[in-house]
């Protein structure tokens, strides 16, 4: 069985600690794009030239094709993969696990070569993993009665 | 998971619609991409195999308004109800806030709907998720070989759960299973 958490709760700081990391690193990397998302698919942050809307499809497709490698991972006696990696013509992108629910994907174009990709994903990777951490381990704001109270108040006139 | 999002000011939910092959879980997410406006839905990406069968999953972004100064967005899934996918389904589920179960009233498909049904408690438990939400829906209510509700609700035991009866492909109940599995993923957070 695999436990998880109800909500995942980011805070402002959080996104800005990644944002800063990312931005230095897609210069250091030369990577077309950095996104971080989390199993559920929700795109938690990104940077490069990937459009939102494009980043927010690629977190839902990459953490289904990494959960259902990790299906592969079981019936062949694997506990976990924990990277794939799709090479095409004009664009890569690597994708591994950063901790149990975070993944990392990192998109790059034809002239890195793979063991730069490989190389910058698990620097990457090995940097945000203390700022993760952080996260985990620090008490989070819980959303408040009052917006619980809101959003079950206001749902009928969302629809 | 629902992700709470502070720097965004954003609320996101995970939902799957599950059920039986050809119950009409596609169906609900195409009229769901239809009837909602441009500016509040991302893209529509669909893993179809040539024969337009759903292979690993559909996923629509939805942006349904602000309450109390957050976005809130559901993340709105299907599965491959194939028993061949029995695997990708599971995959799917992951992180899963709430479930909109749909079940097809054809009386041939009568089996199905109790063998997918168990199969998707099986994978909730596996997952550490046996109490997620899910609203259930009797889809397909148009079809002549039809179950009856009531017989419906005992082969899938919903006495006393939310029951929607729908035509997906005419939208009957599509919005109503999306706002009460809103409404039950949001009891949660």
């Amino acid at each position: 069985m695999e436990g998880q958490l109800s909500s995942l709760v980011i805070t402002k700081e959080d996104i800005e600690t990644i944002d800063d990391l990312f931005s230095q690193y897609l210069v250091d990397s030369q990577a077309k794009d950095i996104i971080l998302l989390n199993k559920s698919g929700e795109l938690l942050a990104k940077s490069g030239a990937v459009t939102r809307e494009s980043a927010v499809a690629v977190s839902a497709l990459a953490a289904g094709v990494f959960s259902a490698t990790n299906e592969l991972a079981k019936l062949l006696g694997e506990r976990e993969f924990t990277l794939t990696f799709h090479q095409g013509k004009e664009t890569n992108i690597h994708i591994s696990l950063v901790d149990p629910l975070i993944l990392l994907a990192v998109i790059f174009d034809n002239k890195a070569p793979i063991g730069a990709i490989r190389f910058w994903a698990k620097k990457i990777s090995g940097s945000i993993k203390p700022v993760l951490e952080k996260m985990a381990a620090e008490p989070r704001q819980e959303p408040s009665q009052d917006l619980r109270k809101g959003l079950l108040d206001e749902i009928d006139n969302l629809f | 998971m629902s992700l709470i999002d502070f720097s965004k000011s954003e609320i996101t939910f995970k939902i799957v619609y599950y059920g039986p092959a050809m119950s009409g879980k596609t169906t609900n997410l195409s009229w769901i991409f239809r009837a909602i406006p441009e500016k509040v839905k991302g893209q529509f990406t669909s893993i179809a195999t040539e024969t337009e069968r759903t292979l690993f999953f559909d996923f629509l972004p939805v942006e349904l308004g602000t309450v109390k100064g957050f976005k809130i967005r559901l993340s709105l899934y299907t599965v491959p109800g194939q028993e061949l996918y029995k695997l990708t389904r599971k995959s799917v589920l992951k992180s899963v806030d709430g479930i909109v179960f749909v079940a097809d009233s054809n009386r041939d498909r009568r089996k199905d709907n109790i063998n997918n049904l168990v199969d998707m408690f099986k994978n909730l438990e596996e997952y550490g998720l046996p109490d997620t939400p899910i609203i259930y829906q009797l889809n397909k209510r148009d079809v002549p070989a039809i179950i009856p509700v009531e017989e419906l609700v005992d082969d899938l035991r919903l006495k006393g759960k939310a029951v929607y009866l729908g035509i997906a492909s005419s939208g009957v109940s599509v919005m109503e299973c999306l706002k009460g599995i809103t409404h039950e993923v949001v009891s949660k957070i």
